[in-house]
């Protein structure tokens, strides 16, 4: 039987009177790719950032690799990779410098594994982050949430910004990484990327999850969820 | 951690220089004038000891800037007190802030830490600066007595000069507590609390019935006029600076574990 990596049960979480997310549960198992969607301020950002401890929640659980997203709050981090939907660093900071810092922080080498993802996401190394453009800035998050080689990859919405070429290495990379029992969470707009690499996939809309019967589904049925949104 | 605290104090180190270097020049030239100053000085120190509750106020009543002793307490204590609270209010109101200001906060805190390290080593950078900076300064202030050659009680300015950085952690720890509530950037809101506790110390020294409310103040510990004069430290001022310190940096850690952070 696979390993649930992620297990959200009934988690709510509100800003004062505003809606983020009610009673969202979903689960996530060991070696999927999960396809993330929904329109803009449908609570995956919320969800996300509720799983990795940015925001406290109002109500319900959240186990990643079967620990308490509260309570083991650090150990959890260890094994994940984030990469955030707008990738800000510190300006004044080469790229080289960032990525040591990331892996520094986690009291690891990940030299080569750096090297090697910057080869291929052609990551320059030597440039300062204020002189990147956000696809650049964006590769420098891929080489940061991979560099470890997590056990769970939280992507928020990862290729708006890059060239095509780089979005199709990038899922090399994701690929190569869940065939070794890696697991992804994928949050996404685009729906030929949930189709093409997604096993499984969930729609949020108005802070509410659905779960896809399949992540393979037509434009118009995709659309319909954003259409009803508006109405 | 200690990784957090590395890159902080890499962050932080070209302020740190801007901050102590310009201070300690600006203290050290003042310390120099004094040689050229010397010969008017008497009839100066005359005119300003007699000033009424202003004379009071800078110490010129008790000490005569006539001497090194009190030209420094008067002149170089009021630039380096009001330069490092500056300093230190900029330094702490920023420094958790500035990662939701930045935008950086995603990035530091989905590293493998719990948010209490990453405060801890930001307060421990905003006190190995102030540190720093005090050394800097008496380093410059030092020179500055050697080249005059004069006599400089120097325990009445080692005393001095811890007493300011008391005050400087004490002014860095409510601006520390501050600088946990949102992430905005509180630059003017820090000028604008050191010129405020500065102004309140300034203030209750002129005004004979606010004399009773000093020790509420910062500055009221690490007056040069009456360190250079001998006089009692008070220890009410003592007490309340490390109450507001502590409550400070307790608040910093308390608000920003209990609260959502911005993206």
């Amino acid at each position: 039987m696979s390993k649930k990596v992620i297990e959200i049960n009934n988690l709510t979480k509100s800003y004062g009177k505003s809606r983020g997310v009610i009673d969202v549960s979903f689960s996530v198992e060991e070696g999927d790719i999960f396809g993330f969607l929904g329109p803009n301020g449908a609570g995956k950002s919320t969800t996300i950032r509720s799983m990795l401890g940015f925001l406290k929640i109002n109500s319900g659980s959240i186990k990643i690799l079967g620990m308490d997203s509260i309570k083991d709050h650090e150990k959890i981090l260890r094994d994940v990779g984030y990469m955030p939907s707008e990738a800000w660093f510190y300006d004044n900071m080469k790229v080289s410098d960032v990525i040591k810092y990331a892996a520094d922080v986690r009291g690891l080498d990940c030299t080569e594994e750096a090297g090697k993802i910057c080869e291929i996401l052609k990551v320059d190394i030597k440039k300062r982050i204020k002189q990147l453009s956000l696809g650049n800035r964006k590769k420098v998050s891929i080489a940061c949430a991979m560099q470890h080689k997590p056990k769970l990859f939280i992507f928020d919405e990862p290729t708006s910004g890059l060239d095509p070429l780089i979005q199709k290495k990038f899922f090399g990379l994701i690929n190569e990484y869940v065939d070794n029992d890696a697991t992804c969470l994928l949050s996404t707009h685009v729906l030929s990327e949930v189709d093409k690499y997604c096993r499984h996939a969930a729609i949020m809309r108005e802070g509410r999850l659905m779960m896809l019967e399949t992540p393979h589904i037509d434009d118009e049925t995709f659309l319909s969820f954003y259409e009803d949104e508006e109405e | 951690m200690r990784t957090v605290l590395k890159r902080e104090l890499i962050q932080n180190i070209k302020n740190l220089l801007i901050w102590s270097i310009s201070v300690g020049i600006l203290g050290l030239i003042c310390i120099l004038l004094y040689e050229s100053m010397q010969g008017d000085m008497k009839e100066m120190a005359d005119a300003f000891s007699n000033m009424g509750a202003f004379s009071d106020a800078f110490g010129m009543s008790t000490l005569s800037i006539a001497s090194l002793k009190g030209y420094f307490a008067t002149e170089i204590g009021a630039v380096h007190g009001l330069g490092s609270g500056m300093f230190a209010a900029i330094t702490a109101i920023s420094i958790i802030s500035k990662e939701e200001d930045g935008h950086t906060g995603e990035f530091t805190f989905s590293l493998p830490l719990s948010r209490s390290k990453i405060i801890a080593a930001k307060g421990i950078c905003v006190a190995i600066m102030l540190v720093v900076f005090t050394a800097v300064c008496t380093v410059f202030y030092i020179v500055g007595f050697k080249i005059l050659g004069e006599d400089m009680p120097m325990d009445q300015f080692f005393t001095f000069m811890g007493s300011q950085l008391l005050m400087n952690a004490e002014i860095a720890g409510i601006c520390f507590g501050l600088s946990s509530l949102a992430g905005k950037n509180r630059i003017g809101l820090g000028l604008g609390i050191a010129l405020l506790l500065y102004s309140y110390d300034v203030m209750g020294r002129v005004v004979p019935d606010l004399k009773d409310s000093l020790f509420w103040g910062p500055y009221s510990y690490c007056n040069a006029a009456e360190i250079f004069t001998g006089a009692d430290t008070p220890a009410k001022a003592l007490v309340v600076a490390v109450i507001v310190l502590a409550l400070g940096v307790l608040f910093a850690f308390w608000n920003y574990n209990r609260r959502d952070l911005a993206s």
